[in-house]
């Protein structure tokens, strides 16, 4: 199926943002394991892998749009040295993502492409709750403080 | 644990072939299953699954040496048009990360860090493993002919 006006280009925009992501909330869970917050780490490289998942789903649709996926772009991975910042780090990723799905959804709709419309909005959700999580836990820095914060990291989830 | 000279720069040229190598088999598991080779698209995949799992690895370890992860560089991702053109760009890309790994797993002797060593050499039979595969495809394609090979891609 051949694609739509501008569709193609804003899905590889989209992957780039992706694939960005994944990078950088990798490194991040790897580091909050390095520092012996499991927790952190297993909900971080979860995030990680959801992209990643994202990022595949993307590149089907692409090559379904009889497109060429662009694999070779990666935008600047914004790596934190410490918790917090990592937080702030990956909020703002996920701000950029949330601006990049919504002008693309309306695009979708512009053009009348609503089978990518609807992908698009279903990983919009997803970042919809990323961001509520990293709030969240910047909110919980807040009140808690942050040691008390990162001592309740230190166990995996459930244990 | 601070690392030897020399080793997180290796450490980190290796991530950035093995991220090259995940970006490449997530594109050539998506290519093979909009062609409708399912078979091929999980075998990709797999191969995926385990350069991340490299990746992973890796990060570990540089982190514990102390060292800063680079993810931020990306080689080239390399495709083709067909079945067998992809199999060819990877057999070669593998080769190319078997030669890195050798060459890394040299120096880590030379300054003496066997621990990164060991770990490299863990790696490289994986390599040697992905080579042996794509080298048998390609062997397959010679001796049944593609369209006999792909039709058996259809099916997982």
């Amino acid at each position: 199926m051949k694609a739509k006006d501008g569709i193609i280009d804003l899905l590889n925009r989209i992957l780039t943002a992706n694939l960005t992501a994944i990078n950088q909330y990798f490194v991040h869970g790897k580091m909050c394991e390095n520092w012996g917050y499991e927790r952190l780490h297993h909900q971080v490289c979860e995030r990680s892998f959801a992209e990643m998942k994202d990022a595949e789903e993307i590149i089907e649709h692409i090559l379904y749009l009889e497109g060429v996926p662009n694999m070779q772009r990666l935008g600047t991975v914004q790596v934190g040295e410490t918790a917090p910042e990592q937080f702030n780090l990956d909020l703002k990723a996920e701000q950029e993502m949330l601006k990049l799905y919504t002008e693309a959804v309306t695009h979708c709709a512009k053009v009348g492409d609503y089978t990518t419309r609807h992908k698009l909005e279903d990983m919009q959700k997803d970042t919809d709750d990323h961001i509520d999580w990293i709030e969240t836990q910047q909110e919980l820095i807040k009140q808690v403080g942050l040691e008390k914060y990162l001592a309740e990291q230190i166990k995996k989830e459930g244990s | 644990m601070k690392a030897k000279e020399g080793v997180i720069d290796f450490l980190n040229k290796v991530v950035t072939l093995e991220l090259t190598a995940v970006h490449q088999y997530l594109l050539h598991a998506a290519m093979c299953d909009n062609w409708g080779y399912k078979q091929l698209q999980h075998e990709f995949h797999e191969l995926a699954t385990e350069e991340v799992g490299h990746v992973s690895k890796l990060i570990d370890h540089i982190l514990y040496l102390e060292g800063t992860p680079d993810v931020q560089s990306l080689g080239q991702v390399k495709s083709g048009p067909n079945v067998s053109k992809l199999f060819e760009e990877d057999l070669k890309f593998e080769q190319e990360d078997a030669n890195l790994l050798r060459e890394a797993i040299t120096h880590s002797a030379k300054v003496g860090d066997y621990t990164t060593r060991h770990k490299l050499e863990e790696m490289i039979e994986e390599t040697d493993e992905h080579i042996d595969w794509f080298e048998t495809q390609l062997r397959a394609i010679k001796q049944v002919g593609l369209e006999n090979y792909l039709g058996e891609q259809m099916k997982k």
